[in-house]
């Protein structure tokens, strides 16, 4: 299908985005439009315009900030992959991008783009959840930031007010005893994942002691595993015991690939798959 | 500061320069390049799934039916037309060779993606050949002779 009729307006820095988009409650950010023009094609929505803001420069730069590794909103998935500084400090983001989509798609999708989305079947929400990450907005009244966790609200609900616009990522760094890891079930490689898992563990020699589990393509949401992080500690891998407890803490929404159900066993195995990871 | 529903751009397509070209905001790049008669861009599924329509951009290949007209302002395009290189002739004739063309729908996209891979300089596995296609559908051919147009194109040029 075609898209539906909007108008076009290119930023050319963040204050023209912001006050444009604060005009007009209709508007929306185009930036590398690998979710946003596939919605549009399908007239899954109907902004009034599209305020383009991938050729504001500066915004895509990946650098060291304090005890953070800033990726700028535009930095594409492409950029982050190939970046010496993301190879050298963060490699596991490297290797779930892999898992995100196709080169093509890769090469214009936005780092940005798909924290601001919010797509709960995505990987980078929930990699930035695990990790702690701050997101960085930027609206009328200034700068602030926002706990990845607490950015996240539901259905493709974020904390991003009207006025805001996402403009970087800060992940702060991994101790070396603290590892992120990560797996997902998935058809196709490159497609979004049936259920997926980021696990953020800290060993003590190769005791677990502490772990984050959080989910993705299970709910609204990035889904956080509290109770059965705590139960995995106690006594490592229980089928039944594990799908009990992930059965009660999340709401698994089922969708055109997989029921509630199968995102539940799925849930549950990738929990060993993790574990299997670690003893690697 | 003010938004339209047409924009005036220019880029090039193949080394053919496009001044000052009138193109709706709501068009997609894959539509207007058809509409100018260059319709070896096929088109699909219009959702980036299929890779059908997956053309260069600034020297990296992007989905045509993700990318909108107005955002091309200022680009160099080659699209599947533009494949008159040496290298390009080379993979042409592999998928010749190996019959890695049926119906010729994703050829123009599995080309594009070759000339990603070709220009990569990596040394791939048949596996990882397959993983890098996994973005382009073929509907045809079972992708076999397509890994090995691509697998001779490699060891050929790389
Ligand atoms: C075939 C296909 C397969 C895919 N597979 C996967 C996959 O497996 N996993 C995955 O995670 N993703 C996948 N994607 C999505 C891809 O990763 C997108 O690039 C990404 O989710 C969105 O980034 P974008 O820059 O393209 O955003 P856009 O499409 O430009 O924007 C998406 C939304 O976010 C908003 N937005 C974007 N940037 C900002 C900003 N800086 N501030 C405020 N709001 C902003 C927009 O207004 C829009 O609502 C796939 C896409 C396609 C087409
Ligand atoms: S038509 Fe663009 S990916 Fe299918
Ligand atoms: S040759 Fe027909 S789709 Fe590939």
């Amino acid at each position: 299908m075609k898209a539906p009729d909007f108008s076009y307006f290119e930023a050319q820095n963040i204050q023209d985005a912001i006050k444009y988009k604060s005009e007009d409650d209709e508007a929306v950010i185009l930036a590398g439009g690998q979710s946003l023009l596939p919605a549009l094609n399908m007239r899954l929505s109907s902004p009034s315009c599209l305020i383009d803001i991938s050729k504001i420069n500066n915004l895509n730069e990946i650098k060291i900030e304090g005890d953070f590794i800033n990726i700028g909103a535009l930095a594409t998935h492409s950029d982050v992959m190939n970046n010496d500084l993301i190879n050298e400090k963060l490699p596991c983001l490297v290797d779930i991008l892999k898992m995100v989509a196709h080169a093509a798609i890769r090469n214009k999708g936005t780092h940005g783009g798909s924290i601001a989305y919010g797509d709960p079947a995505a990987e980078l929400p929930a990699f930035a959840v695990a990790m702690d990450a701050e997101i960085v907005l930027s609206g009328l009244s200034g700068q602030r930031i926002v706990n990845a966790k607490d950015f996240y609200r539901g259905l493709f609900e974020t904390d991003l007010k009207s006025d805001e616009i996402l403009i970087a990522i800060r992940y702060p760094f991994l101790s070396h005893n603290q590892h992120l890891i990560f797996d997902e079930v998935c058809r196709r490689h490159g497609d979004y994942a049936m259920a997926g898992l980021m696990a953020r563990v800290e060993l003590d020699k190769s005791k677990i002691n502490n772990l984050d589990l959080v989910y993705f393509a299970t709910g609204d949401k990035p889904n956080i595993a509290q109770n059965t992080a705590k139960l995995v500690i106690d006594d490592r891998y229980d089928y039944e015991k594990l799908k009990k407890s992930l059965a009660s803490e999340i709401d698994f929404a089922g969708d055109l690939n997989s029921s509630s159900e199968m995102k539940l066993h799925l849930a549950t195995i990738l929990i060993n798959k993790i574990l299997n990871k670690l003893e690697r | 500061m003010s938004a339209k529903n047409s924009v005036n751009i220019s880029f090039s397509v193949n080394g053919e320069n496009f001044e000052d070209v009138t193109v709706p905001t709501r068009q997609h790049l894959a539509d207007y390049l058809r509409s100018q008669g260059l319709t070896g861009t096929h088109l699909g599924c219009e959702q980036g799934a299929c890779g059908a329509c997956t053309i260069e951009m600034d020297g990296v290949a992007v989905r045509s039916c993700l990318v909108l007209a107005s955002q091309a302002n200022g680009s160099s395009i080659t699209t599947v037309e533009g494949f008159d290189d040496e290298v390009m002739q080379k993979v042409k004739n592999n998928f010749l060779k190996h019959n890695a063309f049926q119906c010729g729908f994703c050829s123009p996209g599995m080309l594009m993606t070759t000339k990603e891979i070709i220009s990569s300089k990596k040394k791939l596995s048949r596996d990882e050949i397959r993983s890098e296609i996994s973005g382009n559908y073929c509907r045809c051919t079972g992708y076999q002779s397509i890994v090995d147009a691509i697998e001779e194109s490699i060891n050929e040029i790389n």
